[in-house]
């Protein structure tokens, strides 16, 4: 689960770096960008986060 | 006599303006004066022997002609010399305040100590005390032997240091048709063509904004990191994730090429480091926080979470006041001089670092104290700091209204985050880290696309693209995308490494302190002395379900 939180957190950035290829517009762009932090904020705060949640010391 | 010294100062003031104007390629605002060594002949100092017999008590006769180094005594004063001595002293000024602003940087290591000591418990006060002292000489090392040659190997010229040419080696990759700085290559060791005097002085500077970056996740880690643990993974921001993230920002790299390279504003832009230092601090600190896992007692089985306080306020307002002290070292200085390419900008710049760290406490104390009833302190020395990682970024290219608002906000914001990541995520951030330099320092990047006013001027240009640096509301959308993929960077890829590093750290040394010592606190089984022998710390077991008790970590006299 740790290395599919990484390839999402990644994911997320190459999504906001492909803008830069993919389009011109600066809205484009900009949209792009917005999604991929939004998938990286994804990847760190639930689903990497949702690793270490499960083993918490406070649900032992 | 007096008239005479006048006149040879004019002539003085003249010449120096003139040179460094002609220096710095600023606009001319004056007509130059052409002047042959001809009209220098003509100009002479006051007599050694009438300063000896009177002194100087008005201060007319010292700092004439006769203080400037003449290269052949035999030609006397040339143009040369008066032209080498007026770039000399534009430098010298440049260095002196460099050195002196990294000086005050270096001392918010000073204020982080307490800040983060006041907000753990007693129990913990040497451990967390003695992270904020080594992390210190942890990353200074790590950055002299490699972090500072990936950062600002390649980052010549810096016209302010006198260039700065030995750091002239950047490793670019050719992709997609465009050039894509990575990192820097020369400075390792500071060895080589780098023993060079602007150098020094950069590296002096950078180095301290590296260990502010460094110590910020000590704060988030603090009670139950163990110390060989933070050791390792300090070393591994010192020498790689920060310098990487600080050459694609400042050193010459991809990311402050964005402008030149796709058309997006003036690239990214982040004047003192409310991304590079704080933003990459915060963001390692989440990193290393979620792996840890929270403090024993932090979180009931329901998960509901628990507030454990600090043991002392007086050290957490103390530190914060040390930090703003040493801000007005962190957002002026990063103009790295004083004299030329608009390096006068260092009072508003100075200005806004105040108005936003006011603002910034200032809500947080109202939010505080509308939502819980009571002015918090902790929260409102966390709403001063905020707002000051907030205005970070921005300080060089906003003015004084648009600081004020951007510290308001940060204020609220960091009341909100603390709560979000309390609540939302359950990840335990003892002294608020995550959220006033991780979230703040996002926040700052992205309110240069937002609030940059197109006023300022360093130069004429800004990371190669003439011209001021404009954010959306003052017409430059392409500035705002430049900022959100600096963010995306930050989480996308600084996050990645520096859970990788610590990952690896983990799996070799061990992140977290055994229960039992984490119970105890870490004073005696990490460090072998407890910072207060002489008083009794009071039972620990307040947040394993005794909670009317008295807050675990409360310092009492021995009876």
């Amino acid at each position: 689960m740790r290395i599919v939180g990484v390839a999402i957190i990644v994911g997320g950035w190459l999504l906001s770096v492909s803008g830069l290829l993919l389009t011109s517009s600066t809205l484009g762009r900009a949209v792009l960008a917005c999604a991929g932090i939004g998938i990286s904020l994804f990847g760190i705060l639930k689903v990497l986060n949702g690793y270490y949640l499960e083993r918490a010391i406070w649900k032992k | 006599m007096t008239s005479r010294v006048t006149q040879i100062r004019r002539l003085l003031a003249i010449l120096g303006v003139g040179a460094a104007l002609w220096c710095a390629a600023a606009p001319v605002r004056a007509e130059g004066v052409a002047l042959t060594e001809k009209d220098l002949a003509s100009v002479s100092g006051p007599k050694t022997d009438t300063i000896a017999a009177q002194g100087d008590p008005g201060a007319e006769l010292t700092g004439t002609v006769n203080d400037v180094t003449i290269a052949d005594s035999k030609k006397g004063l040339t143009l040369a010399d008066l032209a080498n001595q007026a770039g000399q002293n534009k430098i010298a000024i440049n260095f002196v305040w460099t050195l002196v602003t990294g000086f005050l940087v270096m001392f918010m290591q000073a204020g982080f100590a307490l800040v983060e000591t006041g907000l753990i418990r007693a129990k913990n006060a040497n451990h967390t005390m003695m992270m904020n002292f080594m992390v210190y000489g942890l990353g200074l090392f790590a950055y002299y032997v490699c972090g500072f040659a990936i950062q600002m190997g390649g980052c010549a010229p810096i016209a302010n240091l006198g260039g700065v040419y030995p750091l002239n080696g950047e490793h670019v990759l050719q992709l997609f048709g465009k050039p894509w700085g990575l990192f820097g290559t020369k400075g390792f060791f500071l060895h080589g063509a780098t023993y060079d005097v602007g150098v020094m002085v950069l590296f002096l500077f950078q180095m301290v904004f590296m260990d502010t970056a460094t110590t910020i996740v000590t704060g988030s880690c603090a009670e139950r990191w163990k110390y060989s643990a933070f050791c390792v993974s300090t070393i591994g921001l010192g020498a790689l994730t920060y310098p990487l993230f600080g050459n694609w920002a400042w050193g010459g790299g991809w990311l402050s090429q964005l402008g030149a390279n796709f058309g997006l504003g003036h690239g990214y832009c982040d004047f003192a480091g409310s991304g590079v230092v704080h933003a990459v601090g915060g963001i390692t600190g989440l990193a290393v926080a979620m792996m840890l896992g929270p403090r024993i007692g932090k979180f009931n089985r329901d998960g509901t979470p628990n507030a454990i306080p600090g043991h002392d306020i007086v050290l957490v307002l103390t530190g914060c006041f040390i930090l703003a002290f040493g801000w007005f070292g962190f957002n002026p200085g990063s103009t790295l001089g004083a004299s030329g390419n608009g390096c006068l900008r260092i009072g508003s710049i100075a200005v806004n670092t105040m108005l936003a760290g006011c603002t910034g406490s200032f809500a947080a104390l109202l939010y505080m104290w509308m939502r819980y009833g009571k002015p918090d302190a902790s929260m409102a020395g966390n709403g001063l700091l905020a707002g000051l990682v907030a205005i970070t970024a921005p300080s060089g290219f906003v003015n004084p209204v648009a600081a004020c608002i951007i510290g308001w906000i940060a204020g609220i914001l960091v009341c909100l985050a603390v709560e979000f990541f309390d609540r939302v995520p359950k990840i335990d951030d003892p002294v608020g880290a995550i959220s006033v330099h991780g979230v703040n320092g996002l926040w700052g990047v992205l309110s240069v696309g937002l609030f940059a006013d197109g006023r300022s001027n360093y130069g004429g240009s800004w990371n190669g693209v003439a011209g001021n640096v404009k954010g959306l509301f003052y017409g430059d959308a392409g500035q705002l995308v430049a900022q959100l993929i600096g963010i995306s960077t930050l989480v996308g890829v600084i996050f990645t490494l520096s859970f990788l590093w610590n990952w690896l750290v983990d799996v070799f040394v061990g992140q977290r302190c055994h229960p039992k010592a984490e119970l105890a606190g870490l004073d005696i089984p990490e460090m072998g002395a407890l910072c207060y022998p002489d008083f009794q710390l009071k039972a620990q077991d307040y947040h394993l379900g005794a909670q009317s008790a008295a807050p675990s970590g409360t310092l009492t006299s021995k009876p």
